[in-house]
């Protein structure tokens, strides 16, 4: 039988990065999601007691990243599932987000310091290289996300005693 | 020429991880997959390098001055806290879609030592506006490229016999050393 076939997601599934969702709310054909909280440590078992979360409360930061999906599998509120986005999607979104506002404001500095040798200039031109890099990133993420590139998808419900993959 | 040196010197010879031992919770919390690597060591890249930026403006237009250099510590947390949450604002106003997958790496960077001594280092350096940037630079670089390495060879030891009272974060810190020492190798490599 051709998996792929049968079922797409699955054989999707190992080119995705995974992680864990709670459905808080449902709205028609969408469902709300909520990511669990995983500490950026991929220890999401232990969140509780991991002291490195941030200004704020844990609630206040998952709230913002709540995310939305059209709900083809019958999600419940309160359902715990996994979903995915695509592997490199995070190099992706790491070089439109951090790299590319770097690389102008140094292209800038540099110039500025090769032109002028004065720090002031520099300083000043660098804030505009990233004001600039800013402006670049704004215009790639809007690139990425019309391509769908970012969009979370369903992989499978997850199993009571499930956490996130730290594999 | 300087400046490649001043890079060469702060990315290798004295790697923020491996040879001044900054940053080790990140070092071992983060490594697990290398995407999740790639994403911590970009934002800590881009934090570093801001937080260096205003703290070389605030040390020089500001502490030195006025002789308030027993403020430094103080000062420089806060410009990290704030560039920190002035980028996650930014993130998440210009794309909330990048936001939702990136921004949880920075809250930990808020924490992370590395921030604060790599701007505490630009001070006793000495150097100017441009010079201090490129060691910023260098310096996460350098502290990126050890994390990608790092989570390479962990998500390798996950498939490796490994005897159970070593696996887990026991042959991770064991993986660690034998990765400082490596990085040894780049010693008398800068003139710094």
């Amino acid at each position: 039988m051709n998996i792929s076939a049968a079922n797409p997601v699955a054989a999707e599934a190992s080119h995705l990065v995974e992680g864990i969702a709670r459905v808080v709310e449902v709205d028609g054909t969408l469902a709300w999601l909520v990511p669990e909280q995983t500490g950026g440590c991929g220890s999401c078992a232990s969140s509780g007691a991991c002291g490195a979360k941030g200004i704020g409360t844990i609630e206040s930061r998952l709230e913002m990243r709540r995310f939305s999906m059209i709900n083809r599998s019958g999600m419940v509120v309160g359902e715990r599932v996994v979903v995915g986005i695509a592997q490199n999607a995070l190099v992706k979104a790491s070089l439109t987000v951090y790299v590319l506002p770097l690389a102008i404001a140094f292209a800038a500095g540099l110039s500025a310091q090769a032109l002028y040798g004065s720090d002031f200039v520099t300083m000043i031109s660098m804030a505009a290289g990233l004001v600039l890099g800013f402006v670049g990133t704004w215009l790639g993420s809007r690139h990425i996300s019309a391509r769908g590139a970012m969009t979370p998808v369903f992989v499978r419900r997850a199993g009571p005693a499930e956490t996130c993959r730290i594999d | 020429m300087e400046y490649v040196l001043i890079a060469v010197s702060a990315a290798l010879v004295n790697n923020v991880i491996l040879a001044r031992f900054l940053g080790l919770c990140s070092f071992m919390g983060v490594t697990t997959r290398i995407d999740t690597a790639v994403g911590m060591g970009a934002a800590t890249t881009f934090c570093i390098t801001v937080s260096a930026m205003i703290d070389w403006a605030v040390e020089h237009y500001l502490l030195e001055p006025y002789g308030l250099g027993y403020l430094r510590t103080v000062t420089f947390i806060l410009v990290i806290a704030a560039s920190v949450q002035f980028t996650e604002a930014v993130v998440r106003k210009i794309s909330p879609s990048l936001f939702q997958m990136l921004g949880i790496y920075l809250p930990l960077i808020t924490t992370n030592c590395a921030v604060l001594g790599v701007c505490l280092l630009l001070v006793e350096g000495k150097m100017s506006f441009i010079g201090s940037t490129v060691f910023a630079l260098a310096s996460s670089i350098g502290y990126s490229l050890v994390m990608v390495l790092f989570a390479g060879l962990r998500e390798r030891l996950v498939l490796a016999e490994v005897p159970r009272l070593f696996a887990g974060p026991p042959i991770g810190f064991i993986t660690a050393s034998l990765l400082a020492l490596s990085f040894m190798g780049f010693s008398g490599m800068s003139a710094h």
